[in-house]
């Protein structure tokens, strides 16, 4: 079975899946609107600590609980959407969580209700036969995707460096995966200041391509 | 603006009110032989701002000055001067309903060099039907080395408003101190109707002092996070952007949602970010800023 489910996980987590997850950028929008961030080297720094520090890692630690079953759904519902530390950090999680539980309920997956995104995926993980640190890699590599993805369209970047930015931010994927295995719920906790503002005055910005 | 809600009716206790339990009797004496710094301190505030209860031990000590006329003011103090590793502090504030009452604290909190283990510090706040709770300390200075583990739980009615006031300073700015070592948690949680309303977890490690790029630090050496919870939270949200500095030394964004408005400051230097926060919260609250701050 873990070959069929490998194949599943790698479907539900791609950039094909309609999640409409090239609509948001996290934050990353404001920084290169205001060239805080305008180079390849810059956008890595940036995607780095976002998963690091910030909800790479924390995403992570949810999903995982979801996997796991280390809380109730609706406890992790209420958790994740606590942790949104703005109004379109909530809408990036909820929206894409939303679209997520519909697309597989058309599939035959999951209950089709609505829960934050890394919540929604890792119910859906559940019923995989798949070992977690596959899961959370390959959650994250999906996360660190979209924000490549999203620079590389508006800094502008060339497409093979965007996927250089992708392919050298592996070990930073490996390490955080590792530390979300073992960090718990107790252990969410971030230190991304400078993503959390620019979230937060991508409300204001006057012209906007991302939903986030 | 003071005692708007402290009517007849207001002033007397109701059913479902977050209660101001028997729990806090519980007051098992702490074993302080082992621990530098220990202390406990609270105060109940009843309907109508009234004193109903107060009690410290150790180095911890509430106060609430004359304010002639204004909002109480409790003030709490940790009279050991600052903090290091094994330190224990707690400090709960509970205010009855209608009542309108200002938390803060006599200093900024210093947390020194750990010597080994963390120090650790608990703030629960109450606020009761229709009451206002202003919870404005001031700021916590990490030193280097120092390792801190902070815990503030709020727990409010759905009619009542909080304001939460947190603000970092990492090193002794003045003297040019760049921190390389630390270890702070840092969980903020305000619970509205008994569901989570907001869940703000720091978390910093020597890694986060040195990491490359803007999503981070980014040399900054203050942060702070100011959020209300009102129900007519999203009516303060223009009048607070309106004052948020936008070029020059500190960096500030607001966002509101769901009830509440939360806005973040950060800057390479700790004075300009308090008069920004300043200014905020004068705005976000309507009000004078607690006597004790210095600005």
């Amino acid at each position: 079975m873990q070959d069929a489910d490998l194949l599943k996980l790698v479907q539900w987590l791609s950039p094909g899946f309609p999640v409409s997850s090239y609509a948001y950028s996290h934050g990353l929008e404001t920084e290169i609107a205001e060239g805080r961030v305008t180079s390849a080297r810059d956008v890595a720094d940036w995607v780095g600590a976002v998963l690091e520090a910030g909800a790479g890692r924390s995403d992570a630690i949810l999903m995982l609980a979801a996997l796991r079953g280390e809380a109730e759904a609706d406890a992790l519902t209420d958790l994740a959407r606590a942790l949104a530390g703005s109004r379109e950090r909530l809408e990036e999680t909820e929206a894409q969580g939303r679209a997520l539980a519909l697309t597989l309920a058309a599939l035959g997956e999951g209950d089709g209700v609505a829960r934050p995104y890394p919540v929604a995926l890792g119910l859906a993980a559940r019923g995989l036969d798949l070992p977690e640190e596959t899961v959370v890699r390959l959650y994250l590599q999906a996360f660190a995707g979209t924000l490549v993805s999203a620079a590389v369209r508006f800094v502008p970047l060339g497409q093979a460096e965007g996927q250089g930015i992708l392919a050298a931010l592996h070990p930073v994927i490996g390490r955080v995966a590792a530390e979300a295995i073992v960090a718990g719920l107790d252990g969410i906790g971030t230190g991304v200041f400078g993503a959390d503002l620019a979230a937060m005055a991508h409300e204001d910005l006057e012209v906007r391509i991302f939903r986030t | 603006m003071v005692g708007r809600l402290c009517g007849e009716m207001a002033c007397h206790r109701r059913d479902g009110e977050p209660s101001l339990g028997p729990e806090m009797l519980d007051e098992t004496p702490l074993s302080a032989q082992m621990q530098r710094v220990a202390g406990r301190a609270g105060a109940v505030m009843g309907a109508c701002g009234r004193l109903e209860r107060l009690w410290q031990q150790g180095s911890a000590k509430a106060m609430l000055p004359r304010m002639h006329g204004r909002a109480p003011e409790v003030v709490f103090l940790n009279t050991a001067g600052g903090l290091t590793g094994g330190d224990r502090l707690d400090y709960r504030l509970e205010v009855g309903a209608g009542a309108h009452v200002v938390g803060t604290t006599q200093t900024a909190e210093r947390a020194y060099r750990s010597g080994g283990g963390v120090a650790r510090v608990e703030t629960r706040l109450v606020v009761g039907r229709g009451a206002r709770l202003h919870w404005l300390p001031q700021e916590v200075i990490l030193f280097e080395g120092a390792g801190l583990e902070r815990l503030l739980v709020a727990e409010m009615a759905g009619d009542a408003e909080l304001v939460v006031l947190e603000t970092l300073v990492l090193g002794r700015a003045a003297m040019g101190e760049r921190l390389r070592d630390l270890r702070l948690t840092d969980r903020r949680e305000v619970i509205r109707d008994g569901r989570p309303a907001i869940v703000e977890a720091i978390r910093l490690g020597p890694d986060d002092l040195t990491r490359a790029g803007t999503a981070g630090l980014n040399g900054a050496v203050a942060v702070a996070t100011l959020s209300l919870f009102a129900r007519d939270a999203a009516d303060r949200l223009a009048r607070l952007r309106a004052v948020l500095p936008g070029d020059g030394p500190v960096r500030a964004a607001a966002s509101g949602w769901d009830g509440r408005v939360v806005a973040r400051f950060m800057a390479a230097e700790a004075f300009p970010l308090r008069r920004a926060v300043a200014r905020a919260v004068a705005t976000l609250t309507d009000g004078p800023l607690p006597r004790v701050w210095q600005i």
